[in-house]
C-alpha cells in the first residue's frame, strides 16, 4: 500500500502534475504565476475603485457650488442633495491615498510582478516558500476587505489624510472618521504589513538561494535587482510603520500618551494625556513613507528597464550603473524622512542635515534617467503598449523627479509643503509612473500569464489619452501650488485669494474624467484578451530572458517541464553585431566558447561580453562581502 | 476560415457598439427635452441637469473613442488577409509622439504664460522672501532646462528611432566618460543647490534677533487667534490645563483657574450623581423601549426609536456608566492639575493680565517679529504664503518662526491692482471638517500711529478695572512706551 503511494508521489513530482481542485488552484494556489494573477486583478480592483474616488472628489473640487444626483446616488447619506459631505471628501483623500499607495502601487506592482517574474526570470521552479507566498496574498485580500468596509460604516472612513497624523487620527472626538473608521484603517494596514513582510522575506530568499545554474547576480535582469531592493526596503521599513500603528491604537483604546500631550478639545476638555509627541509619529512614519515611495518605484523602474531594452532591441546601457544607482538610491531613502518634515518643528539644523542627503537621491536618479535616454538612442524602437508606457515612466519620472529638488530644498519647501505643487510632485513621480510602470508591465507580460496577446490598437490609445490626460492633471497643479494653494481643502470658494483657480480646477476635473474613463479600454482589453485573445507565441517579443522558456501553452506547476534551463550570459544581448538575429537568449549556449561562459566563478569570462568584465569588480566584491556567489 | 471568424465577432462588436451609440443618444435627447420643460422642476432625483449632459457627452465620447480604435483594427484586418504590412504602427506612434511633443511644449509655454503671472513667486512680502525667491528661480533655471532638453531628447528618439525592418540597433551599451560626465555633472549642480539652499535655510530659521516682538499664534479647531504682550513686553504663561469657555488661550489667570476649579468641581460632582442614578435611568429607558416597541411605534419614530435603542444598549452593556467614570477620571485629574498650577506663584504673575488676544494679526512694515505658534487640539500649520511663512502648529510642543514684513497691504493692494486684497493666514494641515475654511486675515500697517490706535482699541485679557490698578497707571497707559519699534 505505502509504496503504491511512494510510486504515485513519485511520479507526481518527476512530472509536476498535480491533480488540483478548483480551490487549489485558484483560490488557495500556492502557484506563484496563479498568485501572481491573483495580486494582480485584487491590485485591478483596488485601483479602480481609488481612481474612482479620486474622481469624486475632482468633482467637488472643480464645481463647489453645483449639485450631483450622481453623488447622492453613489453615496447616499455622504452627499445630500448632491453636495459631497466635507467629512466624507477627506474620507475619500485619505482612501484614495491609501488604496493607492498601498494597495495597488505596493501590493499590485511589486506583489504581481515580484510574484511573476522572479521564480521565472532566475530560473526557480517557484518561490522559497510557496505556502508563504499564498498567506502573503491571502492577507493582502482580507486587508483589502477590512479597509473597504470602513467606507460603509456609519461614521466614515478615516479621513485624516492617507499618513493619519495623530492626534487628528487619534481622537474620536475631534474628526468622525478617527472613530471605527480610524480602528478599521490601522487593523487594515497592521494586515497589510503581515502581507508585504511574508512576499518580501520571500523574495529575497528566492533570489539569493534559488538561481539556476549560471544565473550569476550580475547576470540577473535589472527587474530581479529592482524586486529584490524593493523587497529588502520593505522588510527593514514596513515593521517600523507596525510598531507606529501599534503606538497608535495603544494611544487610542489603552489610554498611552505616545503621540498626545497637551490637548483641549472643544465639548470634552483637557485630556489626561502629557508629555508624548505628535512629531514622533512622524519620524516613525515617514521612517517607513520614505522607503514606500521607492518600494513603488523601484519595481516600476525594473520593468521598464527590462521593457525598454526589449522594446529597443539594444543592451541596457550601463547595467552595473544601473543596478548601483538602484542600490544607492535604496539606502539613501532610509535616511532622508525628514524631508517631509521641515516644518513640523523638528531642529532646523536636522532639517538641513536631512536637505543635503536628499538631494544626493537626485545624482542616482539622474544616472538613470540618462541611461535611459541613452538606451533609446540608436535603438531599433518597437513601440509596442508595453514600450510606450515605459517611455511615459521615463517621462513622468524626469518631470517628477525634477520637481523633488525643490521641495527637497529645506528653504523652498517652506512655501511649498503641503501645497498643490507637492501633489502635482508625488502623483507624477511615484503615481503616475509607478502606474505606467505597472501597464508597461501588464501589457508586456500578458501574454505569459494568460498565453494570449493584448490588443494593440486598443493599447495605443489607452496610452496616448492616458498620458496627455495625466499631464493636463498634474502640470498645471505645480503652478497652483506655487501660487500657495494648499492640499486637502475641500473647497476653495471661501478663499478669494484661491477662487482664482477655479478655471484651471475644471480643467483638471474633466482631464481626471477623460483619463479615468478611458482606463475602461484597458480593462476591456484586459478583461476581453483574457479569454478572446490572439494566442500568443512562446517569446512573442522576441526576449532574451528565462521567462519565456517556461511553456506559456499549459500552466506548470514548476515551470519547467523537464531540467531548469542553463544560463550563460547576461540578460540584454539584443543585436550583437556577430548575430544574425537581433536577440540572444540567455539560455543558449554560445558555439564558440561554450563552457567558459556558464560558470562566473572561473572569471574568464570572452572578451565580446564586455557587460561581463565592466561589472566584475564590483559584483564579486559583493559577492564576497556576502558570500551571494553560486 | 479563422479570418472570417474574427470579422464575425469583430461585426458584432461593432454591432453592439452602435446599439451603445444610439442608447446613449436617445437618452441625451429625451434628456435634452425633458430640459426645456420648465413647467415641472424635476424632483428628487434632480441631478441638476446640465451636468448629466456632460457625463453622457463624455460616455459619448469614450464610445467614440471605442469605435474608432475597433476600427483601427481592420488595418489589423486587412494585414492578415493580404499578408502584407500595410501601415507600421511603430511608424504611426512614432509621428504621434512627435505631435504630442510639439502640443506638449506649446502647452507648457501657455501655462508659463497664463499662470506664471498668478505666482506669488516674484513678489514676497517679506524679508527672507527675496532669498527664499532667487532660490527658486535659481532651482527653475536648471531644473527647467534639464525637462525641456529631456523630454525633447526622449520624444525625439521615439521618432526618430521608430522600428524599420531594415535596420538594426547599434551593440552600444557602455561609456565611461559619458556616465561620468553626467554622474558628475549633476552633482555638481546640486552641491550648488545645496550650499545655496543650506545657506538660505539656516539665515531663515538659525538667525536670532532679540529686537523681534513675539507674537503668539493660536490654532484651533477651526480657527486663529493672536495673542500680543503688553505693556510689560512678555507673553504671560499659559497651559492647555488652563483653557475654558472664557479662557480659551488657557492663559495663567487666576480668577479664571478659581472659576474653572470649582466649575469642574461641581462637574464632577454631577457626573457622580448621574452615575449612582444610572441603573434607574437605564431601566427607566428599558421600559420606554418596551412600550415603544410594544405600541408598534418604532416605525412611526424612527430617529427617537433608533436613538433610545442605543442609550439602552450602552446602558444595559455598561459602555454608558463605563463613560461617565472615564470622564470623571478625565476632570479629577484636570482639576488637580489646576490646583498644582494655583499653588505656583511663578506661573500666575500677571504678565498675562495685560496681554491682548485678537482676532486679526497687525503687523508693522519693516518690523522684525517672531512667531510663537500653539495648538490646542491638533496639528494645525500655520501658513502664509505671500510672507513665505509656514510652521506646524503641534500640540505640546512649541515651534517659532522668525520673519519681517516689507510691504504694507495697502502696497500689496496697489502692485496686485486688486483694492480688495488681505493677507491671510492659512491651516495648511488637514485638520477636521472645517480646515478648509481655518484662516485669519492679516494686516500690515505702514504706520506707527496706526499700529497704537489699533493696538488701543483692543481688550486686555484682564481689564484693568478688575485688576484695580491705580489711576495714575492707568494714564500712563497711553503713552505705550513698550510698544514703540525700533527704527
Amino acid at each position: 500500500m505505502s509504496t503504491v503511494a511512494l510510486k504515485e508521489q513519485d511520479s507526481h513530482t518527476h512530472e509536476h502534475h498535480h491533480k488540483e481542485s478548483f480551490v487549489s488552484k485558484y483560490i488557495f494556489s500556492m502557484d506563484h504565476k496563479m498568485i501572481s494573477k491573483q495580486f494582480l486583478i485584487t491590485g485591478i480592483i483596488m485601483g479602480v475603485i481609488g481612481m474612482g474616488m479620486s474622481m469624486l472628489f475632482r468633482l467637488q473640487l472643480a464645481w463647489p457650488d453645483e449639485q450631483f444626483g450622481i453623488l447622492e446616488m453613489l453615496l447616499g447619506k455622504w452627499a445630500v442633495d448632491g453636495k459631497l459631505d466635507p467629512n466624507f471628501y477627506m474620507g475619500l483623500v485619505t482612501i484614495h491615498g491609501t488604496i493607492m499607495v498601498f494597495y495597488v502601487l505596493t501590493a499590485g506592482l511589486s506583489g504581481t510582478f515580484s510574484n511573476l517574474l522572479i521564480p521565472l526570470q532566475v530560473g526557480a521552479r517557484d518561490m522559497a516558500s510557496p505556502f508563504l507566498n499564498m498567506l502573503s496574498y491571502w492577507f493582502f485580500f482580507l486587508s483589502s476587505v477590512v479597509l473597504m468596509s470602513s467606507v460603509f460604516i456609519e461614521t466614515g472612513p478615516a479621513s485624516a489624510g492617507w499618513t493619519v497624523y495623530p492626534p487628528l487620527s487619534a481622537l474620536e472626538k475631534a474628526v468622525p472618521g478617527s472613530g471605527l473608521g480610524m480602528t478599521l484603517w490601522l487593523v487594515a494596514i497592521a494586515l497589510f504589513i503581515v502581507s508585504a513582510l511574508f512576499g518580501g522575506i520571500n523574495y529575497i530568499s528566492t533570489v539569493l538561494n534559488m538561481r539556476t545554474k549560471g544565473m550569476s547576480m550580475n547576470r540577473m535582469p535589472l527587474t530581479i535587482w529592482a524586486f529584490l531592493f524593493t523587497a529588502i526596503l520593505g522588510v527593514l521599513s514596513f515593521p517600523v510603520l507596525l510598531g507606529a500603528s501599534l503606538f497608535l491604537i495603544f494611544d487610542r483604546s489603552f489610554g498611552t500618551s505616545f503621540y498626545l500631550s497637551d490637548i483641549y478639545l472643544d465639548g470634552i476638555g483637557a485630556l489626561e494625556n502629557v508629555g508624548g509627541s505628535p512629531v514622533l509619529y512622524q519620524h516613525l512614519f515617514w521612517f517607513l513613507g520614505h522607503p514606500e515611495v521607492y518600494i513603488i518605484l523601484l519595481p516600476a523602474l525594473g520593468i521598464t528597464s527590462e521593457v525598454i531594452s526589449t522594446n529597443a532591441r539594444k543592451p541596457i546601457f550601463g547595467y552595473s550603473a544601473m543596478v548601483i544607482s538602484l542600490a544607492s538610491i535604496s539606502f539613501l531613502s532610509f535616511i532622508v524622512w525628514g524631508h517631509h518634515m521641515f516644518i513640523t518643528g523638528m531642529n532646523p539644523f536636522l532639517g538641513s542635515v536631512f536637505m543635503i542627503l536628499t538631494l544626493i537621491i537626485a545624482v542616482p536618479s539622474a544616472v538613470k534617467a540618462f541611461n535611459y535616454l541613452a538606451t533609446l538612442w540608436r535603438g531599433n524602437l518597437r513601440l509596442t503598449p508595453a514600450m510606450l508606457f515605459s517611455i511615459g515612466l521615463v517621462s513622468f519620472f524626469i518631470s517628477g523627479g525634477l520637481t523633488g529638488i525643490y521641495l527637497g530644498n529645506a528653504a523652498l519647501d517652506i512655501q511649498m509643503h503641503d501645497s498643490y505643487f507637492v501633489v502635482a510632485h508625488f502623483h507624477l513621480v511615484m503615481g503616475s509612473a509607478a502606474i505606467f510602470g505597472m501597464m508597461a508591465g501588464i501589457y508586456h507580460w500578458f501574454p505569459r500569464m494568460y498565453g494570449r496577446m493584448m490588443n494593440n490598437t486598443l493599447g495605443y490609445f489607452h496610452f496616448w489619452i492616458t498620458f496627455i490626460t495625466a499631464y493636463l492633471v498634474f502640470f498645471p497643479m505645480h503652478f497652483m501650488g506655487l501660487a500657495g494653494v494648499p492640499r486637502r481643502y475641500y473647497q476653495f470658494t471661501l478663499m478669494e485669494d484661491f477662487s482664482i483657480w477655479g478655471d484651471v480646477n475644471k480643467l483638471i476635473t474633466v482631464a481626471a474624467l477623460v483619463g479615468g474613463f478611458a482606463q475602461i479600454l484597458f480593462l476591456y482589453n484586459f478583461f476581453n484578451s483574457i479569454f478572446r485573445g490572439k494566442k500568443s507565441t512562446q517569446n512573442p517579443w522576441q526576449s532574451n530572458t528565462l521567462e519565456w522558456t517556461s511553456p506559456i501553452e499549459v500552466r506548470l506547476h514548476g515551470n519547467w517541464p523537464k531540467e531548469l534551463p542553463t544560463v550563460y550570459r547576461g540578460p540584454y544581448e539584443y543585436s550583437r553585431p556577430d548575430r544574425d538575429e537581433d536577440f540572444f537568449p540567455q539560455h543558449i549556449k554560445d558555439e564558440e566558447s561554450p563552457e567558459v561562459l556558464y560558470t562566473t566563478k572561473t572569471k574568464v569570462a570572452p572578451k565580446k561580453v564586455v557587460l561581463e568584465e565592466e561589472s566584475n569588480v564590483f559584483f564579486t566584491a559583493i559577492k564576497r562581502l556576502f558570500g551571494l556567489s553560486r | 476560415m479563422k479570418i472570417l471568424s474574427r470579422t464575425f465577432t469583430f461585426n458584432i462588436l461593432i454591432k453592439k457598439l452602435l446599439i451603445l451609440l444610439v442608447g446613449a443618444f436617445v437618452t441625451l435627447l429625451s434628456h435634452a427635452q425633458a430640459l426645456t420643460n420648465v413647467i415641472e422642476p424635476p424632483k428628487e432625483f434632480d441631478p441638476s441637469s446640465w451636468n448629466w449632459v456632460n457625463i453622457f457627452i463624455i460616455i459619448l465620447v469614450l464610445l467614440i473613442v471605442l469605435v474608432i480604435a475597433r476600427a483601427f483594427d481592420i488595418g489589423g484586418l486587412a494585414e492578415k488577409i493580404t499578408g502584407k504590412k500595410i501601415v507600421s504602427s511603430h511608424k504611426i506612434n512614432g509621428y504621434v509622439s512627435l505631435v504630442v511633443l510639439i502640443l506638449g511644449l506649446f502647452g507648457v509655454w501657455w501655462e508659463l504664460v497664463n499662470h506664471g503671472k498668478l505666482l506669488l513667486l516674484w513678489d514676497a512680502a517679506s524679508e527672507h522672501g527675496a532669498d527664499l525667491d532667487s532660490m527658486f528661480m535659481w532651482t527653475f533655471g536648471f531644473t527647467f532646462v534639464v525637462f525641456i532638453i529631456t523630454e525633447i531628447l526622449l520624444f525625439y528618439f521615439l521618432f526618430r528611432y521608430h522600428y524599420r525592418e531594415d535596420r538594426k540597433a547599434e551593440y552600444y551599451f557602455h561609456n565611461n566618460k559619458l556616465e561620468i560626465m553626467w554622474t558628475i555633472i549633476p552633482a555638481i549642480v546640486l552641491t550648488f543647490l545645496v550650499l545655496r539652499g543650506f545657506t538660505v535655510w539656516t539665515k531663515i530659521t538659525q538667525t536670532p534677533n532679540k529686537d523681534a516682538q513675539e507674537i503668539e499664534i493660536f490654532g484651533y479647531q477651526f480657527g486663529w487667534k493672536a495673542r500680543y504682550a503688553g505693556e510689560d513686553k512678555q507673553l504671560g504663561e499659559s497651559s492647555f490645563t488652563l483653557i475654558s469657555g472664557t479662557n480659551p488661550l488657557g492663559l495663567a489667570v487666576e480668577s479664571e483657574a478659581t472659576t474653572l476649579k470649582s466649575n469642574l468641581e461641581s462637574e464632577i460632582l454631577d457626573l457622580k450623581s448621574i452615575l449612582a442614578s444610572s441603573p434607574d435611568s437605564i431601566r427607566l429607558w428599558r421600559a420606554a423601549l418596551n412600550s415603544m416597541e410594544s405600541k408598534g411605534l418604532g416605525n412611526a419614530y424612527v430617529e427617537e426609536h433608533k436613538l433610545l435603542k442605543e442609550k439602552v444598549l450602552d446602558g444595559e452593556s455598561g459602555a454608558y456608566a463605563n463613560q461617565i467614570e472615564k470622564d470623571i477620571m478625565r476632570k479629577e485629574t484636570n482639576v488637580k492639575r489646576v490646583i498644582a498650577y494655583l499653588s505656583k506663584a511663578t506661573i500666575f504673575n500677571k504678565s498675562s493680565y495685560d496681554d491682548r488676544v485678537t482676532t486679526e494679526i497687525i503687523l508693522l512694515k519693516n518690523k522684525p517679529y517672531l512667531f510663537l505658534f500653539r495648538a490646542r487640539d491638533v496639528i494645525h500649520s500655520a501658513y502664509m504664503p505671500e510672507f513665505r511663512v509656514q510652521m506646524n502648529c503641534v500640540p505640546g510642543m512649541s515651534t517659532v518662526f522668525p520673519f519681517t514684513p516689507i510691504k504694507t497691504t495697502e502696497e500689496a493692494r496697489i502692485s496686485k491692482g486688486n483694492p480688495a486684497f488681505d493677507y491671510y493666514l492659512y491651516c495648511n494641515k488637514i485638520c477636521g471638517s472645517a480646515h478648509y475654511n481655518m484662516k485669519i486675515k492679516i494686516v500690515v500697517l505702514g504706520t506707527e500711529s496706526e499700529y497704537q490706535t489699533w493696538m488701543l482699541a483692543q481688550a486686555k485679557v484682564v481689564p484693568p478695572a478688575i485688576e484695580a490698578v491705580p489711576a495714575s497707571a492707568k494714564d500712563s497707559l497711553s503713552v505705550l512706551p513698550t510698544i514703540v519699534s525700533n527704527p
